[in-house]
């Protein structure tokens, strides 16, 4: 004789329980919870044509390389990231250089760094001596191009896509621009973001 | 035109019949019977009883065929297929074969098959209020019995079915 | 040589044949492009209800996904399996459909319309049988063989035991079926859905859903054995993902496999229609007194409600396990079902 076969099961909750039961009414309550989600608004963003997120200042994106106010380099080739990164993904090769390009006379030759192999743990960034190397918010980094993932230093130093001065943590209205393979933020939203309109440019 | 129909679904049913017996793989042999079945209940059709060929199809093809299947598919088809159903006293089986079938023969031909519902009219579709009073007043009797021999065989199933250790 | 009464009848038999022809096609071309349009509203719902999109880039909203399902279902290699049973394995498909688009013959979709100018009177079915409830339980019964054999040839294991889970649930399930069915028929006095439509004019309160106290019991009974019988959530233990990798139709690839959600989707519509026609008033108003609309109109919204019911439900209950999907069938619906014909027999005689 198995053991608890026999023993009559009671029914959960009484009374109450068996009405519950007859009336489907968890049932009928998970129904009207999901009726709810149906007709209520979606959260998706529709990432690469309508919408696109802006991370917050911490985020480590692609590498930048910096300026100063007077639109010197501020790398001066030191190529302490070099040695502080754990991957061997950046190279620097220095040159001397009197015509005020850099902030020192030493400014890097070659500056680039392959984004396949860097795992964005951000010791350049650490290991800088003058703030040069920053890990921007570009997250967009795929490619259909081998070549696109090395970048060198003409590119580096562009300003980044989204300022530092921008706080992030935020969506903004975005289109996707299919010629370039770039998603472009329109407008920036602040967290109620249908209220305001930030114009980004 | 009826004729024409006829004949093709007569025809289908022998040949998917003899298929059920000759074919090797229990599988085929099921979906040959099912076909079979299926025919049955068209002809059924073509003698203006929608009721019984409705009832064939909903109980052979769709409830018992489906209970084969069941048993079929947890065989081993490979051990089956190798294996033969006659077996050693095919000797017995060679003498049984000729008397059933000339007992099928003198029931069909011989027997009152054929007298059994004369109070409806032949050539009418018939109706399943007929066939519901004729089975509750005329042939109670039988629809009990037949009623009693489920059952009983539901019970008997139970009782092969349930724990073998349970009455020790 | 003719008679003229001889050739009058073989125009007026021609043309009631080419009548039939016509509405035989129409009813195929709509059952074949169904599925288009409730792919998309399924997967609409779906992502509503889990508080996304669902489908957005092809099409506006999304619109034209279904047709590039359908074109890479096509364009996809058709895999059989090196150790199946070729043969079954083809058929299996085709077994699961057939029996799913046969039923459409006796579904009514309304009384009859007169078409203007000639004046005929053209029934808005293709047959009125007086079983055709019996038929479409026993003709949507046998749409199980193409899941059981479509299991069974794959040659995997996976592939049977979702085979042979849907046998089982089929047995059990269509016994409550068939029951809820008798029940509809002691209400009407009918197996003809046109007659048992008839029975329920004027009115919601005619309805067979509020024959009280019965009424609304087989009712239940009627959608959740039929969601039993079309393999849908909570039900969906043939194709239970979690346990069975996809049940029935691992084994299946590209056009072969698209037509299991194409008879699941056809199966699904003629659940509806059915609980339409049987509880619902099939085409009858619910209030007599509101404004004329064409009967069909809310026939058409009956069954999309219905529809929509199904999806709902797909996407908010979470799967019975095989012993619970069992226990339901066996010893509460059908205990409840014998209960309610008894009731139902008295209050007939009585009442």
């Amino acid at each position: 004789m198995k053991k608890g076969r026999n023993v009559s099961r009671k029914i959960e909750g009484g009374l109450i329980g068996l009405l519950k039961k007859i009336f489907f009414i968890d049932l009928l309550t998970g129904m009207s919870v999901t009726l709810g989600y149906n007709l209520g608004k979606s959260i998706t963003m529709r990432y690469p044509h309508e919408e696109k997120w802006i991370p917050y200042p911490r985020f480590r994106g692609v590498h930048t390389l910096n300026r100063d106010d007077e639109g010197r380099e501020l790398c001066v080739a030191c190529e302490l990231c070099v040695a502080a990164c754990p991957t061997d993904c950046i190279t620097v090769v220095p040159e001397e250089d009197l015509t005020g390009r850099g902030i020192a006379d030493r400014v890097p030759k070659v500056w680039t760094v392959n984004l396949v192999r860097c795992l964005f743990c951000g010791y350049c960034e650490d290991a800088c001596p003058t703030t040069a190397v920053r890990l921007s918010r570009d997250y967009e980094l795929a490619t259909t191009d081998f070549s696109r993932t090395v970048r060198n230093r003409d590119e580096l130093l562009q300003p980044p896509a989204i300022p530092e001065t921008v706080k992030g943590g935020v969506v903004v209205e975005a289109r996707y621009d299919k010629k370039n393979m770039k998603v472009r933020a329109n407008m920036l939203r602040q967290k109620d973001w249908w209220k305001s309109k930030l114009n980004l440019g | 035109m009826e004729q024409i129909f006829f004949i093709g679904f007569a025809v289908l049913a022998i040949v998917s019949a003899l298929a059920v017996v000759s074919l090797r793989n229990p599988v085929h042999s099921a979906l040959c019977l099912m076909v079979c079945l299926f025919q049955v209940a068209c002809i059924f059709v073509l003698l203006r009883s929608p009721f019984l060929a409705v009832v064939q199809i909903f109980i052979y093809v769709g409830a018992v065929m489906v209970l084969f299947l069941f048993v079929v598919m947890i065989l081993d088809i490979r051990k089956v297929m190798l294996g033969s159903l006659v077996g050693k006293r095919s000797g017995f089986v060679y003498a049984i074969m000729p008397l059933v079938t000339l007992e099928f023969l003198l029931v069909i031909f011989k027997g009152g098959l054929g007298k059994v519902a004369s109070n409806i009219p032949s050539g009418e579709e018939v109706k399943v209020a007929v066939i519901g009073k004729e089975l509750f007043t005329k042939y109670l009797f039988p629809f009990e019995v037949v009623s009693i021999l489920l059952l009983v065989a539901m019970v008997g199933a139970i009782v092969l079915a349930k724990d073998r250790d349970e009455g020790a | 040589m003719f008679e003229l009464a001889d050739i009058t009848t073989f125009i007026v038999s021609i043309s009631v044949f080419l009548i039939l022809f016509v509405k035989v096609y129409v009813v195929a071309a709509v059952l074949f492009s169904l599925p288009i349009p409730l792919t998309w509203i399924e997967r609409k719902v779906a992502g509503h209800i889990q508080v996304r999109l669902g489908p957005f880039t092809v099409g506006p909203h999304g619109i034209l996904q279904p047709i590039a399902d359908t074109l890479k279902s096509f364009s996809k290699e058709d895999v059989i399996p090196e150790k199946a049973d070729r043969l079954i394995f083809i058929l299996a498909p085709l077994i699961a459909l057939v029996p799913a688009c046969m039923v459409f013959v006796a579904i009514p979709f309304g009384e009859s319309v007169t078409i203007p100018y000639i004046n005929y009177e053209l029934t808005l079915y293709i047959a009125d049988m007086n079983v055709a409830l019996l038929y479409i339980l026993a003709i949507s019964g046998l749409g199980i063989y193409g899941i059981i054999f479509g299991g069974w040839a794959s040659n995997s294991k996976y592939a049977v035991l979702g085979g042979l889970r849907s046998a089982a649930q089929m047995i059990s399930y269509e016994v409550a079926l068939s029951f809820a069915a008798i029940g509809v028929v002691m209400l009407s006095n009918s197996l003809s859905l046109v007659e048992i439509v008839k029975s329920q004019a004027g009115g919601f309160w005619n309805w067979n859903l509020f024959y009280l106290p019965v009424g609304p019991v087989w009712f239940i009974i009627f959608i959740i054995a039929g969601i039993a019988e079309i393999n849908r959530i909570p039900f969906d233990l043939p194709e239970d993902e979690g346990t069975l990798g996809a049940g029935f139709s691992v084994e299946y690839s590209g056009m072969k496999f698209a037509f299991f959600p194409l008879a699941e989707y056809i199966a699904m519509t003629t659940v509806s229609i059915l609980a339409v026609l049987m509880f619902l008033g099939g085409w009858n108003t619910p209030f007599p007194g509101a404004p004329v609309v064409p009967p069909i109109f809310w026939f058409g919204i009956k069954v999309l409600a219905f529809i929509y019911f199904f999806m709902w439900t797909r996407f908010t209950f979470p799967r019975y396990r095989y012993d619970q999907l069992m226990t339901i069938g066996w010893k509460i619906l059908i205990p409840i079902c014998l209960v309610n014909l008894l009731v139902t027999g008295f209050m007939r005689i009585l009442l």
